[in-house]
């Protein structure tokens, strides 16, 4: 039933995403190419690498609008750690390590200081972008070296190495939060929190994992977007983390915890940044980008909504239908058990 | 029990003290269990053996004070820490993690996978004898199947120590009989099990040891069947009874009702889960409603309330026919509901005692409710029904089962009701609580008012119906009046016609 439930919400936007592909198809031939969906590839994965750590903290009924300071954070360490000649190997996992730490700060925040995670993390992410731009002194960093911007340019199939990280990444989390004790930990934490202490798990540990994985998850995207522009700027990652809860709830991840998948996630991901990329194919003004998007994302929702409804009506239905046809058709034990009772006021009344 | 006793106690308590916010709850209290021993608790409200028995499953850290399991100490206390020393708890309240499947919720935090498990859970389910679809969504659950959850968690990990908090309280009889069938199956294993409970007949059943609890201390102590009931309540209740507690008295007169104005009458009444419900509840009378949970008693409840869509018949209400069925309409017009889960449809846990209690009369106060008022009238109720707390703006979260039942009856007089429907009213409430409800309900009869009472306690049932309805599956399946009314005759309408529509 709830893998019903949750394949229902991925397969209402998968079809919302394709209808939408042959729509914009058919009023610009030439959107469905192979060009295109690398171009969307490409532009999704910050969004999508941030995204999947967000829907790790929403499992466990937190949230994290921190993460786009983390971004910007680790990005800024990194590019500054390569612009004093260190090589791109360490560079990279002192990044992620610095991702892990703030993560770790956040998960700390909320468990051991018990603050609301909407309020620790929206302290975070004025914090973490206060430390970026002191460690930058304000000014942006350029002139990063080759090696990083080679890891986003596609290969010979198309495909860079940060897709393929991204992939990883990806299948990594699926396979945890889906084949996993521990992942399911996750979802039971959000679900009931005090039902998870009661059965021996790690509350706690739990939460703080699931901030530490969104963590490293929003450096990766921070390596992932100096790579991909070649410079970082002040405001890198301002926005992505409510882009990212979006495309959360675009893809059937609950805020209430407990409940979304990582398939889920990737559809909102793309369906997001098709309709930025569509529009620009439609030679739109770039002007009119956040209004449509936002009309999109309340549009599926509300059709999502209508499903759920029906979908939960059925079902009410069947349960109650169990007793029904049993009175109608199976008249004859009724009288019988009737007949036992000795008569009453009341039906001497009736 | 083959085992060397003196290095194998299954629990071994040793001066525990805690405290809230000042009061002490628990004053050095020194409990053991045995391996193979089942051990009732019992206590009045706020006596502290819930208190207790979290210390010992890791729930709650206690002050001071040591407990072992199994002969190893529970240090740094943590429900994963107990787990481990092979202790588990299973309360009064399911902890239920509504998306996940039943199966899911039962095999969460063990080892062994879950598909593993089915085979043995499903062995379980069939000697339980309850019904139990594994694969539903724990959401969809009934709240006693959600205790039945509980109860197979417990079962299922094989613990070495076992705490059971009331878990009969949402089972039919044949289920509970069922249940203690197994604990005494653990029990011939080894397996050392408290047992709370407020029925003395349960504990007179399968207990061999009694410890109560008053006030945080334990009173009394020793072996089930050294002591007679009377001396057990006199231990829970510290002042010398003058009434019978055990037995509260039925009412003496069975009047016949026929000539009293018909308050509520329902006709062909259909909805979710009932079909064809035609009876009716007469001034100063109390209509029992009896049948094992799942035979459409609360979905009935909740549609005439309007909670539910009502799908056929009509409903009449002191002579009118109650047409448009919403809670605030039903209100105003005379007919209240007591919900049967008061945690999560009953009160505002956070909110104080006095809003509580105007509840259901909130669109009466007009724009600026007098806050005044309310607590003048809530003191009036705090009286009356003996309510235990220590300001009127206390969080009704905070107080004890008992007590917050008797807030939620509370809020149910004040809406100044004609017809009460009372949805168990008496679950998880200890027995002087429930003597209090108990001539409570006598008296609001007796005033005039007309009371539908659901119980599954039909014990309950015989002691305050002056004619019971029984249900089964969804239908109407007969009817029992004054002198008929048995708990024997109660439970072979019950379950046989259950048995009849099945075949």
């Amino acid at each position: 039933m709830l893998d019903f439930f949750a394949r229902n919400r991925v397969a209402t936007l998968f079809g919302v995403t394709v209808l939408a592909f042959i729509l914009i198809g058919i009023a610009a031939p030439g959107y469905l190419s192979l060009s295109t969906a690398s171009v969307i590839m490409s532009n999704s994965l910050v969004l999508m690498t941030v995204g999947l750590g967000t829907m790790l903290v929403i499992l466990t009924r937190n949230i994290d609008v921190s993460s786009g300071s983390v971004l910007g954070l680790s990005a800024v360490v990194l590019g500054l750690l390569l612009n004093n000649d260190v090589g791109l190997v360490p560079a990279i996992v002192i990044c992620l390590i610095c991702g892990a730490l703030a993560g770790l700060f956040n998960g700390l925040l909320v468990t051991l200081f018990n603050v609301p995670s909407i309020i620790a993390t929206l302290g975070t992410l004025g914090l973490f972008r206060g430390i970026m731009l002191i460690l930058t002194g304000g000014k942006w960093i350029e002139e990063l070296p080759q090696s990083l911007k080679f890891l986003a340019e596609n290969g010979s199939i198309g495909i860079s190495v940060l897709t393929v990280a991204v992939a990883i990444a990806l299948a990594g989390v699926w396979a945890i939060t889906r084949h996993t004790r521990f992942g399911r930990y996750f979802y039971a934490v959000g679900d009931n929190r005090e039902a998870a202490r009661h059965l021996g798990i790690r509350v706690h540990l739990v939460q703080i994992s699931a901030f530490v994985a969104a963590g490293i998850l929003a450096a990766l995207a921070g390596i992932i977007f100096a790579a991909q522009i070649g410079f970082i700027p002040n405001q890198a990652g301002n926005g992505v983390e409510l882009k990212a809860i979006a495309a959360n709830v675009l893809g059937g991840v609950s805020l209430l915890g407990g409940s979304g998948s990582v398939p889920g996630v990737f559809v909102g991901v793309i369906f997001m940044t098709s309709i930025d990329s569509a529009l620009v194919f439609l030679k739109i003004p770039a002007f009119w980008n956040d209004f449509i998007a936002g009309a999109v994302l309340l549009l599926v929702l509300l059709l999502d909504g209508r499903v759920r409804i029906a979908v939960e009506k059925a079902i009410r239905a069947k349960r109650y239908a169990v007793h029904a046809p049993a009175q109608t058709s199976n008249a004859t034990p009724a009288p019988h058990t009737m007949r036992k009772t000795p008569a009453t006021p009341q039906e001497n009344a009736q | 029990m083959e085992r060397n006793i003196n290095d194998a106690t299954a629990v071994r308590v040793n001066d525990i003290w805690k405290s809230y916010g000042g009061t002490s709850v628990l004053k050095g209290v020194d409990i053991t269990l045995l391996p193979g021993q089942v051990h009732a608790l019992l206590g009045g409200n706020g006596a502290g053996k819930s208190t207790l028995m979290k210390s010992i499953a890791g729930l709650v850290n206690p002050e001071s004070g040591s407990i072992e399991i199994n002969g190893q100490t529970l240090s740094n206390a943590s429900p994963a820490a107990a787990q481990a020393l092979g202790l588990y708890l299973v309360p009064q309240e399911a902890h239920i993690l509504p998306n996940q499947s039943v199966l899911e919720n039962i095999c969460l935090g063990l080892r062994a996978t879950a598909k593993s498990l089915r085979g043995d859970i499903e062995n379980l389910v069939a000697d339980l004898a309850v019904k139990l679809d594994l694969d539903a969504q724990a959401a969809t659950l009934e709240i006693a199947d959600r205790q039945i959850v509980e109860i197979l968690r417990g079962l299922i990990r094989k613990a070495r120590v076992l705490i059971l908090d009331e878990p009969t309280s949402a089972l039919t009889p044949h289920e509970a009989n069922a249940l203690f069938d197994r604990v005494r199956q653990l029990q011939a294993q080894g397996v050392g099990i408290f047992f709370i409970s407020h029925k003395l007949r349960e504990i007179r059943e399968i207990c061999d040891v009694i410890s109560v609890l008053r006030d945080g201390a334990i009173v009394l102590y020793g072996a089930l069947d050294d002591y007679d009931d009377q001396q057990i309540v006199e231990a829970m209740t510290k002042a010398a009874v003058n009434s019978p507690l055990t037995t509260p008295q039925r009412r003496q007169n069975h009047q016949d009702f026929s000539a009293s104005a018909c308050v509520l009458e329902l006709d062909q009444f259909s909805g979710e889960g009932f079909h064809d419900i035609s009876f009716d509840v007469r001034a100063g009378e109390i209509v029992g409603l009896a049948g094992v949970v799942g035979a459409g008693r609360s979905e009935l409840a909740e549609t005439l309330f309007g909670l539910r869509p009502s799908s056929g018949g009509t409903v009449r209400l002191l002579g009118h026919e109650l047409k448009k069925r919403t809670p605030r309409h039903c209100v105003d017009a005379g007919l209240v509901y007591l919900p049967e889960d008061r945690q999560q449809n009953g009160l505002f846990l956070e909110a104080s005692l006095a809003w509580n209690m105007s509840g259901y009369t909130m669109h009466r106060l007009g724009f600026f409710p007098k806050s005044r008022r309310e607590t003048g009238e809530f003191a009036e109720f705090r009286e009356a029904l003996g309510i235990k707390c220590e300001s009127p703006g206390q969080p009704a979260g905070r107080l004890s089962g008992g007590n917050q039942q008797k807030v939620l009856l509370a809020k149910c007089l004040a809406a100044n009701p004609r017809v009460l429907i009372l949805d168990e009213p008496t679950r998880g409430v200890d027995v002087a609580a429930r003597n209090d409800i108990y001539r409570l309900i006598h008296q609001l009869a007796e005033k005039g008012m007309g009371v539908l009472l659901i119980s599954s306690d039909f014990d309950e049932i015989e002691q305050l119906a002056d004619r019971v309805i029984v249900m089964a599956h969804g239908h109407q399946c007969g009817e029992l009046s004054s002198h008929a009314i048995n708990v024997d005759a109660i439970a072979h309408l019950a379950f046989e016609s259950g048995a009849a529509s099945h075949a």
